[in-house]
């Protein structure tokens, strides 16, 4: 599972060629802007996770551990795990609910693809304050919801589906369905309609063709997406704290309100290093497993 | 034809709120919370609100530029890593992905914190866009990755053998066969963008003031429904330019 | 290629322009609260004086003190509340006012002038002020509410919504257990933890931004909120009461400072003596019902406006309330300690 999930650095059947001058120099402002506004302000970030704070919460020079020995209580990990889980159960459902359609929008006629493309992404070009407020309309005890349940006579009092884990995920994969969508999509648009029909010939079924052919041949899309919808909301809280309620704290959360209402950026600053630290790891140890496999 | 059915099935989900918030920008309410009666004045009100106009304006500014850094980045780092072998590449593979899981306060305040003290750029247009991009072109980066795993060597080295140059295959040869995911990721950026927040709480300047930045605070007296307004009217244009492209496309 | 390079090039022209209209010779660069100046009264302070106003916004006091700490903005006006000024005052951060240039400071209260964040008000001019209370949908709640011991009972278990602040929480723990809301110390917060323990799983909903939203579509039924909200939902429906907890409550008051970096403090404090005329002072309140502190403005309000009892707190009520003082390096015990209690 692990393994078929991690991105791999080494695609099979392409030809690796040592860099020359000129592949050093168009590899060159990713290398930049990678070393100066990725690695240098995670540089800073430790830095400041070893450091103390004023009263006014601003960086004083002393190094000093104990934000880290604060950082490993049980709270912070179980806070981490559900941050976690909650990631874990969004990417899923997207996958789910986003492969068929962007294997429909893939194999489309192609001039309706980029419009159908367009048509997923749209509602993403409001603001995510209004759009969030518009869910919480829908969902409410006298929303748009309960008011169609009732009246459908379905129930006969209003429930409270608003504020609560599912209103936690459903608005989560509501707005990162897009990020699992896009990427499948390029892997489906590439599939050779060929190879599908070889594998009916030979008399596979639908089911086998899809898992012998059609999966393994859009994994790339698959893996991509996942990593785009998983790794973006372990630290997304605006969601959680919206229509969940707040009463699950989630890791990114914990950290901002170190940030700034507590005034401890180191502390918030360990908290983060950890996360980075755990997550490289957890990437890391995912790809070599899958190379061994292999 | 089940498939058909079940993408429209999603899109009726991701349009569900969408709808709500049109119907919205033409309720007599101030409070966006329930349904009072039918009224133009936000429309009205929302073209001689020059903040939010400009606001608006810079937001979309900053997404373009973002969105074309970042899909240049993304697109060239894709197929450079993926046609060398670098030293250290697997490392640059994992430092990738570190802007997305980095929470945004981190990478708002570290980035702040870099450009105000180690590179002296005053806070603008500048470090908006450079910190927008930081956590943007991953997502080109690894949806180009994508499309790449699995691709045929033997397409770049025909091109080649016909006598181009390493740049014309990949100008010719590869960016054609990339452009799906090279616009899948450009969407992705300029929709990140747009809506970003936190980061560019702590990267914007005064003059530089995007529509998050103006709308955030808002919720506190009701989210105003010149938003509303505002984000129909940008839905409906996105449909008629997203349309006249298409049958436009079409007769040709 | 070219053709990107000519259209970044563009593009970038473009951003520096947009930065370089705002060049003629008198500038004025606030930074402050969103939703809390009305753009018309920057307009009309731009026409009178011809100066040029750029606003930025934050949404927390901590948003601006991370920018300000990092020396990342030039700002001319901010907008802290007491206790933050009381932390800016006591690094010696801010610019001390010319009092002769805010001649309109007289028309302020004596209650919200002089006090302890400020003595003397040397470097800060109420803006605002408010406090925070309970509200109570009477169509479902019918107990009598009084304090904070009648809001968290086990039969309201979720139908509670509060500030999503750790600060105010504590603080209306430290008032149910009688302390005093600044003595802030690991003593007195194993003290209230008890209380906290007790309080927080009857909770449906922590919101600090539009706490009105939950109460307003029924998903609760009482809330401890800002004075504005309560105002909001008391001029929306009857069913709604606002009550002053009997435990007493925090007063904060938002006031206007200028920081020393300032490069406009001239057109700043004109700004802030325009600010608290009357007619201008009425106008922020017609469109947010907060605690206007400005009693010339007061006469010219409506007596709707004025008997709003979420914005205007009687006398007596007053008495009870407490401003906040600044605690420092505590403010992350504070966040852990409800952080823990909401995760468990």
């Amino acid at each position: 599972m692990l393994g078929f999930l991690s991105p791999t650095s080494t695609p099979k059947g392409s030809t690796h060629r040592a860099p020359g001058l000129w592949a050093w120099i168009v590899l060159s402002p990713l290398l930049i802007w990678l070393l100066l506004f990725v690695v240098a302000p995670t540089l800073v970030l430790t830095a400041v996770s070893f450091a103390e704070r004023d009263s006014l919460g601003r960086i004083v020079w002393n190094f000093s551990v104990q934000n880290y020995a604060r950082a490993f209580d049980w709270v912070w990990v179980k806070i981490l795990l559900d941050s976690l889980y909650y990631a874990f159960l969004t990417t899923l459902i997207c996958l789910a609910l986003g492969y068929p359609a962007a294997f429909f929008i893939g194999k489309a006629p192609e001039r309706w693809r980029g419009f159908l493309l367009l048509l997923v992404m749209v509602p993403f070009l409001t603001s995510f304050l209004i759009r969030t407020y518009a869910w919480i309309n829908i969902l409410s005890k006298e929303g748009f919801l309960n008011s169609l349940l009732i009246s459908a006579g379905v129930f006969n009092e209003p429930v409270a589906v608003l504020y609560s884990p599912f209103a936690i995920v459903l608005g989560l994969v509501y707005n990162f369905l897009p990020f699992m969508i896009l990427p499948i999509y390029t892997s489906v648009e590439k599939l050779d309609n060929g190879l599908v029909e070889a594998a009916h010939d030979l008399g596979a079924g639908p089911l086998r063709a899809f898992s012998q052919v059609i999966l393994p041949l859009t994994r790339p899309g698959i893996v991509a997406g996942s990593m785009l919808v998983f790794v973006p909301s372990i630290a997304m809280f605006a969601i959680t704290t919206l229509m969940g309620g707040g009463t699950n704290p989630t890791i990114g959360e914990v950290i901002f309100k170190q940030f700034t209402a507590g005034r401890n950026q180191p502390f918030g600053a360990a908290l983060g290093t950890i996360l980075l630290f755990v997550f490289i790891l957890a990437l890391w140890l995912a790809r070599t497993q899958r190379e061994r496999e292999d | 034809m089940a498939l058909g059915l079940w993408t429209a099935g999603i899109l009726a989900f991701l349009y569900l709120p969408i709808a709500l918030l049109v119907v919205f920008s033409f309720n007599s309410s101030r409070l966006n919370i329930q349904w009072e009666g039918f009224s133009m004045q936000w429309y009205a009100a929302l073209f001689s609100n020059k903040v939010l106009i400009t606001a608006f304006q810079n937001s979309l500014l900053v997404a373009s530029v973002t969105t074309v850094l970042s899909t240049i980045l993304g697109t060239l780092g894709a197929w450079m890593l993926h046609r060398y072998r670098f030293p250290f590449q697997s490392a640059l593979g994992l430092l990738i992905f570190v802007p997305i899981v980095m929470p945004e306060v981190l990478m708002g305040v570290s980035l702040l914190v870099l450009f105000v003290q180690f590179l002296s750029i005053p806070l603008g247009f500048t470090t908006l866009v450079i910190a927008h991009t930081t956590f943007c072109f991953p997502f080109v980066l690894v949806g180009v990755q994508a499309r790449l795993q699995g691709l045929d060597p033997s397409l770049e080295e025909a091109a080649m053998d016909l006598g181009a140059t390493p740049f014309q295959a990949f100008w010719k040869v590869i960016l054609p066969f990339l452009m799906p995911a090279i616009v899948a990721g450009a969407m992705m950026s300029f929709t990140l963008s747009l809506d970003e927040y936190i980061v560019s709480v702590f990267t914007s300047g005064s003059q530089s003031q995007t529509l998050p930045l103006k709308v955030y605070g808002m919720a506190k007296v009701g989210l105003n429904p010149q938003l509303n307004a505002l984000s129909a009217i940008f839905i409906a244009a996105t449909f008629a330019f997203a349309m006249s492209a298409h049958f436009l496309g079409r007769k040709r | 290629m070219k053709k990107i390079n000519r259209l970044l090039l563009t593009l970038f022209a473009l951003g520096l322009a947009v930065s370089a209209t705002a060049a003629p010779t008198k500038h004025l660069n606030i930074y402050c609260w969103s939703e809390y100046i009305p753009q018309p009264i920057v307009d009309q302070f731009s026409k009178e004086t011809g100066v040029k106003v750029t606003v930025e916004n934050y949404a927390s006091n901590e948003e601006m003190l991370s920018k300000l700490a990092a020396g990342g903005g030039e700002y001319d006006i901010i907008q802290p509340s007491e206790y933050v000024i009381e932390a800016l005052v006591k690094e010696k951060v801010l610019h001390s006012l010319d009092r002769s240039k805010i001649p309109n400071l007289k028309n302020i209260d004596p209650q919200f002038l002089n006090q302890a964040f400020d003595p003397g008000n040397k470097f800060s001019v109420p803006f605002m002020a408010g406090t925070v209370g309970i509200i109570v949908n009477t169509d479902l709640i019918k107990d009598d509410i009084r304090g904070y011991a009648d809001v968290f009972k086990p039969e309201n278990k979720g139908k509670i919504v509060v500030l999503d602040d750790a600060r105010e929480i504590v603080t209306w723990a430290l008032l149910a257990n009688g302390l005093n809301i600044n003595q802030i110390t690991d003593k007195s917060l194993n003290k209230i933890k008890p209380t906290l323990e007790q309080w927080l799983p009857l909770v449906k909903v922590y919101d600090s931004d539009s706490p009105k939203t939950a109460l307003l579509n029924g998903d609760v039924a009482i809330g401890v909120v800002w004075g504005g909200e309560g105002a909001i939902l008391t001029n929306k429906n009857k069913k709604f009461r606002w009550v002053i907890p009997s435990e007493g409550t925090h007063l904060f008051i938002d006031s206007l400072a200028i920081p020393k970096t300032a490069k406009n403090v001239e057109n700043a404090e004109a700004f802030m003596n325009f600010i608290l005329r009357p007619e201008i002072s009425k106008q922020i309140s017609d469109e947010f019902p907060y605690l206007n502190p400005n009693l010339a403005a007061r006469e010219l309000m409506s007596k709707k406006q004025l008997e709003n009892p979420a914005s205007f707190p009687v006398e007596e009520e007053l008495k009870k309330m407490s401003l906040f003082k600044d605690i420092g390096t505590k403010g992350s015990d504070v966040e852990e300690l409800i952080t823990t209690l909401k995760a468990q």
